[in-house]
């Protein structure tokens, strides 16, 4: 077992908690940043602190917030990480639109004050930054590569093409080990509401159950490459173990529209989404990005990892924790909303 | 045409009960939301299912008090008839450590705030929520509207700073700005970890047999805790009155932490030196002194009155509580 340490940003997310547990099963002491809210906010966190098997005294929540710099080089300095993982961000492309300065100050700065508080520490952490498919934004190429040039469409993208090339530039600039991991889209029963998979998975357990008729969507034409989150969390880990920091793309290599994603998730209910689906044009992006699929061969080659579960399995294994959980919140066994 | 609101921290305790206060009263309220992964919207859960009452009579935005252009053009196109100043980061034992981000989101959150106002063409009358706080160390017993400020934690600092500016913006500007110097206020949606809802929430835990224990810090501390609807409700008032002025809205008595432990236990049937007990690393650094508030103003001008006590209050508090955790 590792007697090593790790940070972790965004740990109250899809993939931090997912990392959270594997690091913690790898025998990591794991430290997350939380940002304080008035609400508790570490529900994804749960499973660590109700399964037996999670080694819970290991795990160590702080406060902080990547806007308070003063806070991460404090935190940093106190925990002398092995490998910090930078997951935070205001992570939604829509509401990049809407909150474009905040966006911008977390998505972007926040990189730039976490590695100048690695820096100032003069501790050496490896370092993960999650990047993003949404840095390609208007595609040079299809599929999209490590040597694909980014075009962004959203201040959300922008901010994620600005991370990255400030990580790789302390890498080259300070020598540290410092990877992309550059992530498609991959989703799980922990993804947000407001996402489009979670939210047609979600609104197909809550029809199914007669809890709910419509369910309002934006363009059903929009194409993503989808895979399973809980798999792409062990690729950061991976690129972490490497002799030298790089960076990858993480993907399935497949392409589907979120018609399809309605096919899947309404057939694993037996119900026809056509009945019951309705175009708002509020949902449609202000500048839409094109066909995202990501080649994933380098990774595979370097790290030795490959996606494994794909679309129809991953949209029915969501489908399946959508109902469960409607259905033991129905019968009073959970109380969260969520 | 109906009056508007537009609320910061409308996630928080005051911001849910202040909420559902104005849509009785026929306001269309709006609400800022911070973005997080999770909807982690507990508070307002009952509005927030409501299809008569969300995305209708009640509408909440993505905004953070850090981003000024977001705020602006929010505020801009809502143009509220009442803005009430409810977020920040209120947590006074954190504000040590998360200092930086306090400050950002408390201080300055408020001048951005006040900035967007001043430019307004038909600025809203601005309740904004400063705090008992602000006195820290005070030279009186009871402190008042006239009470020099003397803070003693980041949190009480950074609500020195936006009361003394709401304060310039109505003087230099014309604004009407109201601070509410609120102590204490407690409620079920209370976070669970300030000290009045961990013990009741303890208390009716034990009673039920989920817990054994509560560590406290210094239980001799002492507050002046009123009832959180008590309190939204003056902030209401407070902004009807024709003129903008400061109040302090408190209850006027002090009680220990040692009192809300008697009281929560006796309420739950359950022996607090059984299950009760002091731990040093709970004590806080720079602590208070304990600050009581004289809120005859508020009484005298606005008529403001509590309609409960503090054995009321912990009585619903953990009332509340054995509800709940019964409900798993």
């Amino acid at each position: 077992m590792s007697n090593k340490k790790a940070l972790v940003t965004g740990i109250t997310g899809q993939d931090g908690s997912y990392l959270a547990e594997l690091l913690l099963e790898k025998g990591y002491e794991v430290h997350g940043i939380i940002r304080r809210a008035s609400t508790f906010n570490t529900h994804r966190l749960d499973s660590i602190y109700t399964d037996p098997h999670f080694p819970k005294h290991k795990l160590f929540l702080h406060y902080g917030d990547l806007a308070d710099a003063s806070n991460l080089s404090r935190l940093i300095g106190k925990i002398q990480p092995d490998e910090v993982y930078n997951l935070a961000a205001q992570s939604h492309v829509r509401v990049s639109f809407d909150a474009p300065e905040y966006t911008t100050d977390i998505t972007a700065t926040g990189t730039v004050r976490l590695l100048e508080s690695i820096r100032e520490t003069g501790i050496k952490p490896r370092f993960y930054q999650a990047s993003s498919s949404e840095m390609y934004g208007l595609v040079q190429e299809v599929p999209q590569k490590e040597t694909t040039p980014f075009y962004p469409r959203s201040p959300y993208g922008c901010a994620k093409v600005y991370s990255y090339w400030v990580t790789v530039n302390y890498r080259e600039s300070y020598g540290m080990h410092a990877s992309n991991g550059i992530l498609f889209n991959h989703e799980s029963p922990r993804r947000g509401e407001t996402f489009v998979t979670r939210k047609i998975t979600r609104a197909a357990a809550h029809i199914k159950l007669g809890l709910q008729d419509k369910l309002f969507m934006g363009n059903l034409d929009s194409k993503r490459d989808w895979g399973y989150a809980k798999e792409y969390v062990e690729a950061m880990w991976l690129m972490l173990q490497q002799p030298e920091g790089d960076d990858y793309v993480v993907a399935t290599n497949e392409t589907h529209t979120i018609r399809e994603c309605l096919d899947v998730a309404f057939a694993r209910v037996g119900l026809d989404w056509h009945k019951h689906v309705e175009i708002d044009p509020r949902y449609y992006r202000p500048a839409e990005v094109d066909l995202l699929i990501g080649d994933y061969s380098k990774a595979k080659k370097k790290l030795g990892w490959e996606p494994k579960t794909k679309f129809k399995e991953l949209i029915e294994l969501m489908v399946d924790a959508d109902l469960k959980l409607l259905s033991d919140q129905l019968a009073g066994k959970v109380r969260r909303a969520e | 045409m109906m009056p508007s609101a537009l609320i910061t921290g409308i996630t928080g305790q005051d911001g849910s009960y202040l909420a559902e206060l104005l849509l009785s009263k026929g306001y269309v309220v709006h609400g800022l939301v911070r973005r997080t992964s999770s909807l982690e919207r507990s508070r307002l859960r009952s509005l927030y299912r409501n299809p008569e009452v969300y995305g209708k009579t009640l509408q909440l935005h993505y905004c953070d008090l850090e981003d000024a252009t977001t705020l602006r053009r929010i505020i801009t196109k809502i143009s509220p008839s009442e803005l009430y100043h409810l977020a920040g980061q209120s947590h006074v034992g954190l504000s040590f450590e998360i200092a930086e981000s306090t400050v950002d989101s408390v201080a300055v959150g408020t001048l951005r705030l006040l900035e967007i106002i001043r430019d307004l063409s038909a600025p809203p009358r601005v309740f904004h929520a400063a705090s008992s706080e602000i006195f820290g160390r005070p030279s009186s017993m009871p402190q008042d509207e006239q009470t020099p400020m003397a803070p003693v934690n980041p949190y009480g600092a950074s609500k020195a700073f936006a009361t003394q500016l709401c304060r310039i913006y109505r003087e230099k500007y014309g604004i009407h700005i109201v601070n509410g110097i609120l102590y204490n206020h407690e409620s079920p949606r209370r976070g669970e970890n300030f000290v009045t809802r961990k013990i009741c929430r303890a208390a009716a835990a034990i009673r039920l047999c989920l817990q054994d224990e509560l560590l406290l810090g210094d239980t001799s501390a002492q507050r002046d805790w009123g009832d959180a609807r008590d309190y939204v409700r003056g902030m209401w008032q407070a902004l009807q009155h024709p003129t903008a002025e400061d109040f302090v809205f408190a209850t006027g008595i002090l009680h220990s932490v040692r009192d809300v432990v008697d009281r929560a236990f006796s309420e739950a049937g359950v022996d607090p030196g059984r299950h009760v007990r002091q731990d040093d690393r709970l004590l806080r650094g720079a602590e208070s002194t304990s600050l009581v508030g004289n809120p005859v103003k508020a009484e005298r001008v606005l008529g403001w009155k509590r309609e409960t006590d503090f054995d009321g209050l912990i009585r619903w508090m953990v009332q509340a509580e054995l509800a709940d955790l019964k409900a798993r």
